[in-house]
C-alpha cells in the first residue's frame, strides 16, 4: 500500500510540473506580454520595460521558469493591481468558502444520488426506474443558472422561506452562521450532480445484481436487502468513487455559475469577475489551484479505491 | 402465489414411502423464461427424485434445461424466469406454497448450491471466512466468534490449506480449486440435506476436477446429504452418480440407476449422446471411426411443439413420434421413447464405419511440415504503475521440441497453464519467441524477412476455441471469409468469391449463410466458419486451440469429423490443441504433453494414451471420468495432489517433481527427452519404450 501512495504520488507530481509549465507559457503568450496584461492598455513602452525589468521578465526563459516555480514555492502566485491585492492572499479569502459550497453540495449529492440509484436498479424497468429515469434527464439538462433562477423565484419569491443571497460574511465563520443562505446554492449545485451519480449507481448496481457472486449470496438464502446492501453496494460503488474525484473540476464550473447567481464571494465568483476585467494574474492562479485540485482529486479518488478494493489493495502490496 | 391443486394422474407410484421417502420430489414442474422476444418454455413437465443420501446425476446438452430445474428448486431463477406450474415437494412440503421468509429459510439451511465459475461466483469484497459463515450468522444467529471457528473447522473439512489463514483472505488470492472448495464450505456450513452441484468442475482442470469429486463423495458420505450433480460430462456423472437423469429440450427423457444407463441405454437421445462420444470409438478397437454425430439443432423452446422432442433429429423416429406425446415409462428405468433401444436394434451399424485406416501414411515419412527446435519463450513479469521495475520471469514455453509431419495431426495436450496455447500463438507466428527455431516447410521463420514471413504464414493458419470472439461482429460472412485472401492479395474479386463458395460446400454451410453476421449462428456452426476462414488461403497446416471445447457433445462429434474430413480430402497437418485427453486421443496421430512449458512425453497417440511412460501422464490420464461403463469406477492408479507451480519460478530440474509420487533426489536434474519413437523426460519411466520393430503406427 505505501508503495503504491508513493508511486501514485510521483505520478502526480509529475502532472502539476506539466500544469506550471503550461501556465508559465500561457502567461508569455499573453498579447501584449504580462506587463501588458497587468498594467493595461495605457501604460507607456518605458513603464512596461520597468516592470518587465521589476519582475524579471527580460531574462531568459529558462531562468525565468525557475524564479516562477520559486515563487510559486513560497506561495507566491503573483500580484493582482486590480485588486490591489496578492492573487495568494485573493484566493485565500475565497478558497475555503468555494470548498465549503462544493462539499456539501457533493455529499447532499452522494446522500440522495446512492438511494436513488439503488431504487432503480433493484426496480429495474419498472415506474420507479422510469420516474426517476426521467427526473435526472431533465435535471441533467437543464442549465444551471435556469435552474438557480427557478429556485430562487420558488423559494424566495413565490414561497419566501429562504434568503436568495448566499451569505455574505467576509470570514468562514461568518458565512457558516448564516445556513439559511447556503441551502439555494448548495441544492442548486447538487441537483445536477445527483443527477449524474444516480445514473452511475444504477449502471453500476445493475452490472452488480447481475453477477454470480450476488447467486451465490441468494442461495445462502438471505434476505434481499442484505444482499443488495451487504454484498452488491459495496462493489456497486466503486466507479461512484472515481467519478468523486473527476468530477471536482465539474463541480468547480458549476459553482463559476452559482457563485455569480446568488453573489456568493467564493472561487467562481472570483474567477468571473477576474474574466470580465482581464485581470490576468487571477485567472492564472485561479487555473493553476483547480488544475492542482483536479490533479489531486483523481489521486484521492485512486487513493480511496485502494483502500476499499481489496483487488487493488492486496496485489500492489504483495508485489 | 399459491399451489395449483394437482389433478393430473401419478406418473410412477412413490408407494413404498416407507422405505425411502425421497427428499425432493418436482412434480409435472414447468417453468418459463420471459424475454423480450418471447416466452421460452425452459422446463415442461419435469417429474424428478432424488432420496436421502443418493446422488443424482443429472446430464444434458446446453438449453436442455438442466441448470434451470436446479436453478428452480433453489429458487433463484434468473430476471424473467418463473414457475408457472408443478410441485417442488422438498421433505414434504410445496416449496412454492410456504411463505417467501420459509423458502429462504429452505434454502440457506436445508439446502446448498455449487455453481460452475468458481472465479465469479465469490463476493471478491467480502472476506473467506465472512463468506462462509454468513449463512450460521443469518439463520441460526450464531456469534461472531463461534461463527468464524465453524468457518475454519468447515474449511478444514474441505481440505484448504491453512484454513485459519484463509479464513481472513479475499477470494482474489486463491487458485480456482480452491475458490471451489471455499464455495463447497459455504454451501455445506449449515449441514444441509441437499447440495446441488451445478457443472462444480467444468472450469477446473482435469486433476482438480479429480480433487472436487472426490471431496463431493465423501461429504456426502459424512453428511449423509443428498447431492444433484448437473453436468454436460457423461464422463463426470458415471463415476459419481448413483441414478441418472438425462435432459433434452425441457424434459427429462430417461432415468435410470447409472450402471444400468449407461450399460443400456434406452432413449434414441441418450444412445446418441454416448455414440457421439470421442471415447466411444477410441476405447475398444484404438482403431478410429468415424464418431456418430446428431444432425441439426434442439429445437426452439419459444415455440409450440408436438410429440417427442428429439424425433427431428432422431435416426429411429417413425411418423407417430412426431405427433405423440411421450410421458416416462413406468418402474426403476423410465423413458420417453417409443421406439427405444433393444437389444437387437443398437445402432451398432453406425459405430462399425470404418474411416481410413491410420496406416494409409506412407512408408518413409516426408519431410516434416513443421519443425520446432528448443522453443523457448519467456514473458517479463513486472511490477508496480509507472516505475516499472522487472520482477521475474514468466517462464511459458521451455524448450519445446516436435514435428508435424504432412497429412498427420500432432495433438498437444496438458492442463491450463501449462504453455500448449503459447506453442500455438508462436507457430502461427502471433508472438515472437525468445529463443529456438520454427522450421515452416524447409525455411526458419527467424531468417525470413517480414514480407517472406507473411507470405510463409498463408501456410500455417489459427482456428480458435471461441470463433464468436475471434470474428468481427460488425462483418458479415462474406467479409470474413475474403479478408485472408485480401490481404495476401489472392486473385481478383470474382476468384475471391468462387474460392469463398468453395469454402462453404467445403465446410458444410449453405451458400445462403454469406449475407449473415456471426451473432446469427450457432456454436457448430462458428467452428465450421472458423475452419472455413482458415482453410481460404490453402493452408498446409492448421493450428486448432481447444476448437471443440465450447461445444456440446453431438455437435463437437460433428465439428471433429468435419476437420478429418478435410484432413484427408486436402491432405492437411493438424497441431490440435486440447485439454481433453479423450477428444485429443481420436483425432491425434502423435501426442504431446506439456506440463509448465515442457513436452514431458512424445509418442504414438495409442501408445500415450494407453502406455504412458511419463508419471503426469498417467495421473493426467487416470483422471479423466470416463463414461465407459467398464470404467465407471475412478481406478486409483496415480493421484497427483495439490495445484500447478508458479511458472514465475518454475522448479528446476523436472519441473513436475514437486507433485510427483515417485520423484527422488535425482529429478532436481533435468531429465532429457528421451527415446525413440515413444520419447519421455522422466528419471523413472513406467515403462521401457515398447519394441520398435514396426514402422511408426498412427
Amino acid at each position: 500500500m505505501a508503495r503504491y501512495l508513493i508511486v501514485r504520488l510521483g505520478q502526480a507530481l509529475v502532472i502539476v510540473v506539466l500544469v506550471t509549465i503550461i501556465t508559465f507559457v500561457i502567461l508569455h503568450l499573453l498579447p501584449g506580454g504580462a506587463a501588458r496584461a497587468t498594467l493595461g492598455k495605457e501604460a507607456t513602452l518605458e513603464q512596461l520595460a520597468a516592470f518587465d525589468h521589476e519582475m524579471g521578465y527580460d531574462r531568459p526563459w529558462i531562468q525565468q521558469y525557475v524564479m516562477y516555480v520559486q515563487r510559486l514555492l513560497h506561495g507566491d502566485l503573483g500580484y493582482s493591481f486590480q485588486l490591489n491585492q496578492s492573487v495568494t492572499e485573493a484566493i485565500g479569502q475565497r478558497l475555503p468558502k468555494t470548498m465549503v459550497l462544493s462539499l456539501l453540495s457533493t455529499l447532499l449529492a452522494i446522500v440522495v444520488a446512492i438511494p436513488l440509484g439503488v431504487i432503480q436498479a433493484t426496480r429495474r424497468n419498472r415506474w420507479p426506474d422510469y420516474t426517476i429515469t426521467s427526473l435526472s434527464l431533465l435535471a441533467y439538462a437543464t442549465p444551471i443558472f435556469f435552474l438557480g433562477l427557478m429556485m430562487i423565484i420558488l423559494f424566495s419569491q413565490v414561497w419566501p422561506i429562504l434568503p436568495p443571497e448566499a451569505p455574505q460574511g467576509f470570514t468562514l465563520g461568518e458565512v457558516l452562521a448564516d445556513p439559511a443562505g447556503l441551502v439555494l446554492p448548495t441544492v442548486t449545485l447538487a441537483v445536477v450532480t445527483v443527477a449524474v451519480y444516480s445514473r452511475y449507481v444504477r449502471s453500476s448496481m445493475v452490472d452488480n445484481l447481475n453477477e454470480n457472486y450476488v447467486r451465490t449470496a441468494r442461495s445462502k438464502g438471505l434476505s434481499e436487502g442484505r444482499v443488495v446492501v451487504l454484498h452488491t453496494l459495496r462493489n456497486g460503488l466503486f466507479p461512484v468513487i472515481t467519478l468523486l474525484g473527476m468530477y471536482l473540476p465539474a463541480l468547480f464550473s458549476g459553482a463559476l455559475v452559482v457563485e455569480s447567481l446568488f453573489n456568493f464571494p467564493g472561487m467562481g465568483q472570483l474567477f468571473w469577475q477576474a474574466a470580465l476585467k482581464r485581470d490576468f494574474p487571477i485567472l492564472l492562479g485561479v487555473t493553476l489551484i483547480i488544475s492542482v485540485a483536479t490533479v489531486f482529486g483523481a489521486l484521492l479518488a485512486d487513493v480511496l479505491y485502494a483502500a476499499v478494493d481489496p483487488r487493488v489493495r492486496l496485489r500492489r502490496s504483495a508485489s | 402465489m399459491s399451489a395449483p391443486i394437482d389433478t393430473a394422474p401419478h406418473d410412477g407410484a412413490p408407494g413404498d414411502s416407507g422405505e425411502s421417502r425421497p427428499l425432493l420430489r418436482l412434480r409435472h414442474l414447468s417453468t418459463d423464461i420471459a424475454l423480450r422476444r418471447g416466452t421460452v418454455h425452459a422446463l415442461d413437465d419435469v417429474n424428478l427424485e432424488v432420496r436421502p443420501g443418493e446422488t443424482l446425476g443429472i446430464v444434458g446438452e446446453s438449453g436442455s434445461g438442466k441448470t434451470m430445474t436446479a436453478l428452480s428448486v433453489m429458487g433463484l431463477l434468473p430476471s424473467g424466469g418463473s414457475v408457472v406450474g408443478g410441485e417442488i415437494l422438498f421433505e414434504g412440503r410445496d416449496l412454492r406454497s410456504l411463505p417467501p421468509d420459509e423458502v429462504r429459510r429452505i434454502r440457506g439451511v436445508r439446502m446448498g448450491m455449487v455453481f460452475q465459475d468458481p472465479l465469479t461466483s465469490l463476493n471478491p469484497t467480502m472476506r473467506i471466512g465472512t463468506q462462509v459463515a454468513e449463512p450460521l450468522r443469518v439463520h441460526e444467529g450464531v456469534g461472531k466468534a463461534e461463527a468464524r471457528a465453524r468457518a475454519i473447522e468447515m474449511l478444514r473439512r474441505v481440505g484448504m490449506p491453512r484454513p485459519d489463514k484463509i479464513v481472513d483472505d479475499y477470494p482474489h488470492q486463491l487458485s480456482g480449486g480452491m475458490r471451489q472448495r471455499v464455495a463447497i464450505a459455504m454451501a455445506l456450513i449449515c449441514s444441509p440435506r441437499l447440495l446441488i452441484a451445478d457443472e462444480p468442475t467444468t472450469a477446473l482442470d482435469v486433476t482438480t476436477q479429480r480433487q472436487i469429486l472426490e471431496l463431493i463423495d465423501d461429504l456426502r458420505e459424512e453428511f449423509g446429504m443428498a447431492v444433484i450433480l448437473v453436468t454436460h460430462d457423461l464422463g463426470v456423472i458415471a463415476g459419481r452418480a448413483d441414478r441418472v437423469a438425462v435432459m433434452y429440450a425441457g424434459r427429462v427423457v430417461e432415468t435410470a440407476p447409472t450402471a444400468q444407463l449407461f450399460a443400456s441405454p434406452r432413449h434414441r437421445y441418450t444412445e446418441a449422446l454416448m455414440e457421439s462420444l470421442p471415447e466411444s470409438v477410441t476405447q475398444e478397437t484404438g482403431a478410429r471411426g468415424r464418431l456418430y454425430s446428431i444432425p441439426g439443432l434442439p429445437p426452439d423452446l419459444s415455440r409450440p411443439l408436438n410429440g417427442c422432442r428429439f424425433a427431428p433429429r432422431c435416426r429411429f423416429a417413425a411418423p407417430e413420434c412426431h405427433t405423440t406425446e411421450v410421458p416416462l415409462s413406468a418402474g426403476e428405468h423410465r423413458y420417453a421413447c417409443l421406439h427405444p433401444v433393444t437389444a437387437t436394434t443398437t445402432a451398432t451399424t453406425v459405430r462399425a464405419v470404418p474411416v481410413s485406416p491410420p496406416a494409409e501414411e506412407p512408408e518413409a515419412a516426408p519431410e516434416p511440415i513443421l519443425s520446432v527446435r528448443g522453443l523457448v519463450k519467456d514473458y517479463g513479469a513486472t511490477t508496480g504503475g509507472l516505475l516499472r521495475r522487472a520482477s521475474g520471469q514468466v517462464s511459458a514455453v521451455a524448450g519445446v521440441s516436435f514435428e508435424v509431419r504432412p497429412g498427420e495431426t500432432f495433438g498437444l495436450v496438458g492442463e491450463s497453464g501449462c504453455g500448449k496455447s503459447t506453442v500455438g500463438r508462436l507457430v502461427v507466428g502471433l508472438e515472437k519467441p525468445t529463443d529456438g527455431q520454427i522450421v515452416l516447410d524447409g525455411t526458419d521463420i527467424a531468417t525470413l524477412s517480414h514480407r517472406e514471413r507473411r507470405r510463409t504464414h498463408r501456410q500455417v493458419q489459427l482456428m480458435f476455441q471461441d470463433s464468436y470472439a475471434a470474428m468481427n461482429p460488425r462483418m458479415r460472412v462474406d467479409a470474413i471469409l475474403a479478408e485472408p485472401l485480401e490481404i495476401q492479395q489472392v486473385g481478383d474479386p470474382s476468384a475471391r468469391r468462387a474460392r469463398i463458395t468453395a469454402l462453404l460446400d467445403q465446410v458444410g454451410l449453405s451458400r445462403r449463410v454469406l449475407e449473415r453476421y456471426p451473432h446469427e449462428f450457432s456454436g457448430g456452426q462458428l467452428q465450421r466458419l472458423g475452419l472455413a476462414r482458415a482453410l481460404a488461403l490453402r493452408p498446409r497446416l492448421i493450428v486448432g486451440d481447444e476448437p471443440v471445447s465450447a461445444l456440446d457433445v453431438s455437435i463437437q462429434a460433428q465439428v471433429l469429423n468435419l476437420m478429418r474430413d478435410l484432413q484427408r480430402e486436402l491432405g492437411l497437418a493438424y497441431v490440435f490443441i486440447s485439454h481433453d485427453l479423450s477428444v485429443v486421443d481420436y483425432m491425434a496421430d502423435r501426442i504431446g504433453v506439456m506440463y509448465l512449458g515442457k513436452l514431458v512425453e512424445v509418442g504414438p497417440a495409442h501408445d500415450v494414451v494407453r502406455a504412458a511412460r511419463h508419471p503426469y501422464t498417467q495421473a493426467l490420464i487416470d483422471a479423466v471420468p470416463s463414461a465407459a461403463p467398464g470404467r465407471a469406477a475412478p481406478r486409483e492408479n496415480i493421484t497427483i495432489r495439490g495445484e500447478l507451480p508458479s511458472a514465475l519460478n518454475p522448479p528446476t530440474g523436472c519441473r513436475f517433481r514437486t507433485r510427483c509420487p515417485i520423484a527422488e533426489q535425482i529429478c532436481e536434474t533435468e531429465p532429457p527427452l528421451a527415446g525413440d519413437l515413444h520419447q519421455v523426460a522422466c528419471h523413472f519411466p513406467l515403462r521401457p519404450e515398447p519394441g520398435t520393430t514396426a514402422a511408426p503406427t498412427g
